[in-house]
């Protein structure tokens, strides 16, 4: 059987996805990253292998991408996040013409073409503010646990401004923030929204075209979601597992190259 | 071919070495010219060795007492190297202020901390509205021929300049052959070969690398190639006044691009169009400076458009699109590229912008970046 294999090798995250012959998920996974990238990287093939009942010998071939696509030893071949967030993010939603990708590390945006091919893409690569890492950080900030930050945005009834980009400054602005008695509530959506605004520059420079999809980890955070799409003046379609659209991307292309 | 090729990548290697030992070794004085396109035929006419001066590779350290880091890399790397007395084997430097913001800047740090024997400010035009402009530049060009006489204590005759000019036009129709070879055949150098040969005709004297190139010419011809037509063709665009990091160009290549010919002021900007050789030999310099010099951010006539010129390169070279190599904090290229942008956008080319700096390079970045824009052309 000619299976293909994409691995989207992230900077916290490795996601996994296989596809049969037709072109079906047969499994898909998703763990941290961790140090080693490329134990990370066979680990999770192991992982999609075994819920699928599959032996290394069924593989036809496997697609590295992400931050550490050459750190995936069996791959035969490696594309870049870019265009595997592309091809994924069609896969799941024809009409999408933008992509909006925050990972933990880095966020972009990605033009589609009516075709399903990148046109243009802005990343923001040089430092981590608006991602998964500083979302993290603000959790720890505001003492809660990541997965409750989306929903405390909707709690909120007087959004608080939180004006630093900075991950460092920004959570030194939560904590005085804090000290003033705004409610976190209110401080979670702030922090949704200078996010959001981040995300406005960099949509501004590709140029919006609707279908928009968002991707990557911070897609679960329905709080940052709902204020980039405030801010973009459009509905975000967010898959029902937003992290492994690179991943599925990848196993696209590697299907092709059986 | 190897042997000369050696040569140069040693002497780009050290360029603070190698023209401490030309000094020592032609018992001239050396005087620095900082880029761009000042017409040192005319330092070169006074019996002295003229070199453009360049971006060092050190982390910038007094510097900082004197420029803000939001200065360019040469800005912050010459200034660095002047002021930490690196570059003590200059006798003299000059500066053509209205290139941009930075600099206007030099003179009065080098005045008041490095203080060499000859210093020059020139205003040079940096737009070319007509014959008002030209008759201002030949005064230019004069005060600077009278300052460099004031110097030695030598006339500079008219014989001395042709001669000079000569040379000079002599160099640039031998980097021009290599450029020519370089079409026919792109795979005969690597991308950082070639900058580095424009480079060291930039503080060589130009006898000597008139014989490096005639030596390397001969190589050029006379070696087969095996075409690579799988490799996807590109012209990187950028108004630098100095090299950028080899390892961009190796990037380059590595991702299965190929560089046919470049529009880059230490690249195929330097050596275009010769200095004409009738009537006088200061109108002639001031002619090329003013309308033979390929257009760039820092300095054109207003009918042209750089992205025009870019795009007639790109076509005439038959690549599939262009790669801007922007310097973090060049205040005329930031200024232009919108206008730049626009232009890629109309034409519909496969353009993409890589912005690099003094000390960081985030290369795995740019790695995605350019990995990306070949996919993007390949159809991926
Ligand atoms: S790189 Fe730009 S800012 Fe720096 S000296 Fe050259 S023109 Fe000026």
């Amino acid at each position: 059987m000619a299976i293909a294999i994409g691995v989207d090798v992230g900077s916290l995250c490795t996601k996994t996805v296989i596809l049969d012959g037709g072109n079906n998920v047969l499994a898909y996974d998703i763990m941290r990253s961790g140090h080693y990238y490329k134990g990370a990287a066979e680990e999770s093939i192991d992982n999609v292998l075994k819920t699928a009942g599959l032996r290394k010998e069924d593989i036809g071939y496997i697609l590295g991408t992400g931050y550490g696509r050459g750190a995936v030893s069996s791959a035969d071949g490696q594309v870049t996040e870019i265009t595997c967030h592309a091809r994924g993010a069609t896969r799941l939603f024809p009409g999408v013409h933008t992509v909006i990708d925050i990972g933990g590390q880095d966020s972009k945006v990605i033009g589609i073409g009516d075709n399903a091919r990148v046109t243009n893409f802005v990343m923001n690569d040089k430092c981590a503010a608006g991602t998964g890492r500083f979302l993290e950080v603000m959790a720890l900030a505001l003492s809660v646990d990541i997965g409750e930050m989306g929903d405390l945005f909707f709690a909120s009834d007087k959004k608080v401004e939180v004006s630093s980009m900075c991950t460092v400054f920004a959570e030194s602005e939560v904590i005085s923030l804090f000290a003033q008695g705004h409610k976190k509530a209110d401080i979670a959506a702030g922090i949704a929204d200078s996010i959001a605004r981040r995300i406005v520059g960099m949509v501004g420079q590709v140029g919006l075209k609707e279908e928009v999809i968002m991707s990557g980890g911070v897609a679960k955070n329905a709080g940052v979601a709902h204020a980039i799409g405030e801010r973009i003046g459009a509905k975000l379609l967010i898959a029902d597992e937003p992290q492994i659209v690179g991943a599925l991307g990848a196993a696209i292309i590697a299907s092709e190259r059986i | 071919m190897e042997k000369v090729l050696t040569e140069i990548a040693e002497v780009t290697a050290d360029p603070y070495g190698y023209v401490a030992g030309l000094k020592e070794r032609k018992e001239k004085k050396v005087i620095g010219c900082f880029p761009m396109h000042i017409p040192d035929e005319i330092i070169h006419a006074a019996d002295l060795i003229p070199v453009v001066i360049w971006r060092g590779n050190e982390p910038v350290t007094w510097g900082h007492a004197h420029v803000p880091p939001y200065d360019c890399g040469i800005t912050r790397s010459f200034v660095d190297d002047a002021v930490r007395g690196k570059l003590g084997f200059m006798d003299g430097m000059v500066f053509h202020v209205r290139q941009c913001l930075q600099a206007g800047e030099f003179p009065f740090i080098m005045e008041r901390h490095v203080k060499p024997s000859y210093q020059k400010v020139l205003y040079l035009p940096a737009l070319y509205p007509g014959d008002v402009m030209r008759d201002f530049t030949i005064t230019e060009l004069e005060g600077f021929k009278t300052s460099l006489e004031e110097f030695t204590g030598k006339k500079i005759s008219d014989d001395n300049l042709n001669k000079s000019i000569e040379i000079y036009n002599k160099n640039r129709s031998l980097l021009e052959r290599v450029y020519e070879i370089r079409r026919e055949k792109p795979e005969i150098l690597k991308a950082r070969e070639v900058m580095q040969i424009v480079w060291s005709s930039m503080f060589m004297l130009k006898e000597d690398h008139n014989k490096l190139l005639t030596e390397l010419i001969k190589g050029m011809e006379a070696k087969t190639v095996e075409p690579e037509k799988d490799k996807i063709r590109v012209i990187p665009v950028g108004c630098l006044c100095q090299t950028l990091q080899f390892d961009i160009l190796d990037l380059i290549e590595d991702l299965g691009m190929i560089i046919p010919d470049d529009d880059l002021y230490i690249g195929s900007r330097y050596f275009a169009n010769q200095v004409n050789l009738d009537g006088s030999p200061l109108g002639a310099l001031a002619d090329r400076y003013l309308t033979r010099t390929p257009v760039c951010p820092t300095k054109g006539v207003w009918q042209v458009h750089w992205g025009d010129e870019a795009i007639k390169k790109m076509r005439d070279n038959d690549a599939r699109g262009i790669i801007s190599i922007i310097v973090k904090y060049c205040p005329p290229h930031a200024c232009y590229y919108p206008d730049f942008k626009s232009k890629m956008e109309q034409e519909g080319i496969n353009a993409i912008m890589i912005e690099m700096e003094h000390e960081i390079i985030t290369l795995e970045a740019i790695k995605t970046r350019l990995q990306s824009f070949v996919e993007i052309i390949g159809g991926v």
